[in-house]
């Protein structure tokens, strides 16, 4: 039998316990997606998809129903807002509505965009309504292939 | 045999199927069909009667895009809606409008359906 001696062990619960909540708040930490609703966003609001390569994102947003002149885009500082008004009640006033399946009403989207973008170049298309958006990335935003030399 | 089946069955639905949203409403004699089809075009609109139903289907041919999506909330797919029609509906007289997005149906009802206030004589 070996005699060891006993030590308090340097394991601490403190620590321990410190470690987890830190880790737990890292997770927290900064956003994991895109922040795609702002503070004055409904719940209700239009489906859109953001989509990144190379050179640009591309925005595109389902937008049924909605008429140019109540559709508003503007960009600030990379956080690009779409919004406006949709309308269900243009020609029947006085209907009886058995079935509403589609929202209707003003509609607002804020999105953050996570790297720069040159707002002067940004093409927007909308058609059938569908919002499509091109916002090209600032130059040193883009992805560069940097070239070693031997 | 059934194998074979279950495998066109799947050929043929290769793009997901959406049921559009839709508003149904009735003024007076006639009932409007509305239907959320973003993205389809005039030419990709099939809209057919089949004894009791309608049917409405279009297809979107959008471009995919190339890149990571950081955020995808659209459905991708095909829309097609099945509406059951009843005999007060006049097949002859449907219009469809696409504008937006947006499909307008709107269906007449037959002559001799439409309500009639019927004048009550005194005497």
């Amino acid at each position: 039998m070996a005699i060891i001696r006993w030590k308090e062990p340097s394991w601490n619960l403190v620590d321990e316990y410190d470690r987890l909540r830190s880790q737990i708040n890292q997770l927290f930490e900064g956003p994991a997606f895109p922040v795609t609703q702002g503070l004055f966003d409904r719940s209700v609001s239009p489906a859109l998809d953001l989509i990144e390569d190379d050179e640009s994102f591309t925005v595109v947003c389902d937008l049924p129903g909605v008429d140019k002149k109540n559709l508003d885009v503007s960009i600030a500082q990379d956080v690009l807002t779409i919004k406006g008004e949709k309308s269900l009640k243009a020609d029947l006033e006085k209907a009886n509505v058995y079935k509403n399946e589609c929202w209707e009403g003003k509609f607002q989207r804020t999105i953050s965009l996570p790297k720069a973008v040159d707002g002067s170049k940004i093409d927007a298309v909308f058609k059938n309504g569908v919002l499509r958006l091109t916002l090209p990335k600032r130059e040193e935003a883009r992805a560069r292939k940097i070239e070693l030399k031997s | 045999m059934a194998e074979k089946e279950i495998q066109k069955r799947e050929q043929d639905n290769a793009r997901t199927r959406i049921r559009p949203r839709s508003v149904i409403c009735e003024q007076g004699d006639i009932v409007v069909l509305r239907m959320e089809m973003p993205g389809v075009e005039q030419k990709d609109l099939d809209i057919r009667i089949e004894e009791n139903e309608l049917h409405v289907s279009g297809t979107r041919s959008g471009k995919t895009e190339s890149g990571t999506a950081l955020v995808r909330e659209r459905l991708d797919g095909d829309f097609y809606r099945v509406f059951t029609l009843d005999d007060t509906i006049d097949r002859n007289r449907v219009e469809a409008n696409l504008k937006n997005g947006m499909l307008h149906v709107t269906l007449h009802m037959k002559e001799a359906e439409k309500p009639r206030t019927i004048e009550v004589k005194t005497g």
